[in-house]
């Protein structure tokens, strides 16, 4: 079913680009090789890798193991209308409904059987405990290895090393399940790549901070987050150049990514999966753009081809939900300012520490910026607790107060 | 010319009109029932029918709270937490900190000390220490919900309810009224409750109270014993204007004469 699905969504966007070659957008280029991507997940012959948000995806690509962090599955559950069976599913399995909604749509997936099986699981133990438990639950679940990455909270030498060590381990661990060992020169292709396509998303984004942003919140959502799953590929490279050449070609026509852009916001960790009215209400309604989201950002320096490791461990130490929120914050501040934020929105996940333990700090830290926060109380995967009517008021209030 | 607000909360509707230099001219609030839109009519025509005014002179209506998209012949949609502080502003002039509490929502909104909102802060998904609760809790004790507001008098025990669900908490109500406890103990208990869960959401607007002038508006402001148990809470003496479930009307109204042109 998942594989017929994937297929019809890939064939669907090829054969609408071979007929109207007029509707090639960036937008198009990242969900074809999403659609590729779920494609990949569901092929029979494939090695499949089920994984931690963290897990190095640039290396596993050079294995030629086709890899996705767990909560890809949830995201896509929600998008899709389908997430509410297997949020019960998991709920039924013993899985407390206020827990994160990313893990038990996947729980319940992987219940249900819709999740493919994978040939080996590999966790990393940052950013969330929880995702660690799902790992395990999955790896338990299809009798499979897992392989857990313990990602240090900050980057001293020490800390690079023992994580370079484990990706060296790591890659151990897959060739005695592929049967493939690591080709250097492959790790060291990827690599490049992996730095050709970060440095053109932060061409885009320097771009998106243009006055008024040639960025809008659906150009935005999920972007970062996902292209960690093309890293070390050709098309991350491909994907991050249809991103920026349309907004550099946006600010050549003089055209904004919200017309009429009014106020300019900056969005807080998840965005809200499921379908709903928030971008509309926010862009189309009140002209309020979201011109960067914090999971987007490129924390890391470009990583040594010929010494791959020390660079991926600093990558991975460096994600803004990873070490401390005092970390976190200075990350954030430094985006508001940079993309002159008027202010920023969290959804402040459910039953998530980056989600919920960190607000007061995130809050606090972006009002010394001069950047009001607008905290909103939303499992971003669970249809079930969304009450539109309260998201509304929220969030009309904060563009009011912000355009008083 | 005139100008009116109206204030369509889940459990009552609130009319306002004002005259072009801003004098309230009637007020009404009624209850808003299962047909919203009969609730809207009859505040509107309450009001008309107060002032002795023409539909016809009414140049302008801005709408607000929950049901604000219902309301037809508007200028706007402004929501309650702008409308609270212009309207606040209007009746207790040099407010800082406002307590909203309405039928299904709290707030706490930090104002410029002139109308302006800065920040706010509103309660989760769940209606515990809302109108709602109290209608609850008012059923648990067989009292009406107007005598709860003086109920609490004379109670002494400190008494606290553990859960602050409204399900849960009307079941707890029913126990200590079963182990024989007082009536004021047990209400004083749930004001300090609600108290308690708003004392947060005001801490998270305005951590230092020092000086600031707090007002509280909203249906739930008429209750008297929830008013003290927060001034006691807060540390801070908590006003009430003379007429708290308009505040968000007026303020609509007065929005609508400021977008008029007056």
């Amino acid at each position: 079913m998942m594989y017929d699905y994937f297929n019809n969504l890939v064939t669907g966007i090829e054969s609408t680009l071979v007929a109207h070659p007029e509707k090639k957008s960036h937008r198009k280029a990242y969900a074809l090789e999403i659609a590729r991507l779920g494609r990949r997940l569901y092929t029979e012959d494939e090695r499949i890798a089920w994984c931690g948000v963290l897990a190095p995806f640039d290396v596993l690509n050079a294995m030629s193991v086709t890899s996705c962090f767990v909560e890809f599955v949830g995201a896509m559950l929600a998008s899709t209308g389908m997430v509410p069976d297997f949020l019960q599913e998991a709920e039924t399995r013993g899985f407390a409904p206020d827990t994160c909604g990313y893990h038990r749509a996947v729980m319940g997936a992987t219940y249900k059987d819709l999740m493919p099986k994978p040939d080996f699981c590999i966790a990393t133990s940052a950013p969330c405990a929880g995702g660690m438990g799902v790992m395990e639950n999955i790896a338990r679940h299809f009798n499979k290895k897992l392989y857990v990455l313990n990602i240090p909270q900050e980057a001293t030498e020490e800390s690079v090393r023992y994580l370079a060590d484990q990706y060296q381990e790591m890659t151990d661990f897959v060739t005695q399940h592929t049967g493939r060992p690591l080709d250097r020169e492959k790790l060291r292709e990827a690599v490049t790549l992996s730095n050709e396509a970060t440095a053109i998303m932060e061409e885009a984004y320097r771009l998106a901070q243009h006055v008024p942003s040639p960025a809008n919140g659906k150009d935005l959502a999920n972007f970062g987050v996902v292209m960690a799953l093309l890293l070390g590929t050709p098309a991350a490279v491909e994907v991050a150049r249809a991103y920026r050449d349309a907004f550099a070609a946006r600010i050549e026509r003089g055209e904004a990514g919200v017309p009429g852009e009014k106020v300019r916001l900056l969005w807080i960790q998840n965005r809200v999966q499921f379908k709903n009215e928030i971008l509309d209400l926010l862009e189309t309604e009140n002209q309020a753009a979201i011109v960067c989201d914090e999971l987007n950002a490129i924390t890391w320096d470009p990583i040594d081809p010929d010494d791959p490791f020390p660079g991926i461990a600093r990558r991975a130490i460096s994600i803004p939900l990873n070490g401390t929120v005092k970390r976190r914050v200075k990350n954030l501040q430094k985006m508001a300012l940079e993309h002159k934020i008027h202010g920023a929105v969290n959804p402040c996940h459910w039953g998530c520490r980056q989600g919920t333990g960190a607000r007061g700090m995130v809050a606090e830290g972006l009002k010394q910026v001069g950047v009001p926060v607008l905290n909103l109380e939303v499992d971003c995967v669970d249809t079930r607790n969304y009450a539109p009517g309260q998201i509304r008021t929220r969030l009309e209030a904060f563009i009011e107060m912000l355009t008083a | 010319m005139y100008y009116l607000g109206l204030d369509l909360g889940s459990l009552s509707c609130d009319a306002v009109l004002i005259d072009a230099d801003a004098n309230i001219m009637a007020t009404s609030v009624v209850p808003t029932g299962a047909k919203n839109r009969e609730a809207i009519a009859r505040a509107q025509r309450e009001v008309l029918e107060l002032s002795g005014v023409a539909e016809t002179d009414v140049a302008a209506t801005v709408s607000t709270g929950y049901g604000r998209e219902r309301v037809e012949k508007k200028i706007a949609t402004v929501t309650e937490i702008t409308c609270h502080g212009r309207g606040m502003e209007a009746m207790l002039p040099g407010t800082r900190v406002l307590i909203d509490i309405g039928g299904q929502d709290s707030k706490a909104i930090f104002l410029d000390g002139k109308g302006r909102v800065l920040d706010f802060a509103m309660n989760d998904k769940c209606a515990a220490g809302t109108g709602r609760f109290l209608e609850a809790m008012a059923r648990a004790l067989q009292v009406d919900i107007e005598e709860l507001a003086n109920l609490d008098q004379g109670a002494v025990s400190n008494l606290t309810l553990s859960s602050m669900c409204t399900v849960f908490a009307e079941s707890e109500v029913v126990s200590l009224i079963a182990e024989g406890k007082e009536v004021n103990e047990i209400v004083a208990g749930l004001n300090r409750s609600i108290a308690s869960r708003t004392l947060s959401m005001v801490r998270r607007v305005c951590p230092d109270l020092t000086g600031m002038a707090l007002a509280m508006s909203g249906g739930v402001a008429h209750n008297q014993g929830v008013v003290r148990a927060l001034s006691a809470a807060l540390g801070v003496p908590v006003q009430v204007p003379e007429k708290p479930d308009t505040v968000g009307a007026l303020g609509a109204a007065l929005i609508a004469r400021d977008r008029n042109g007056k």
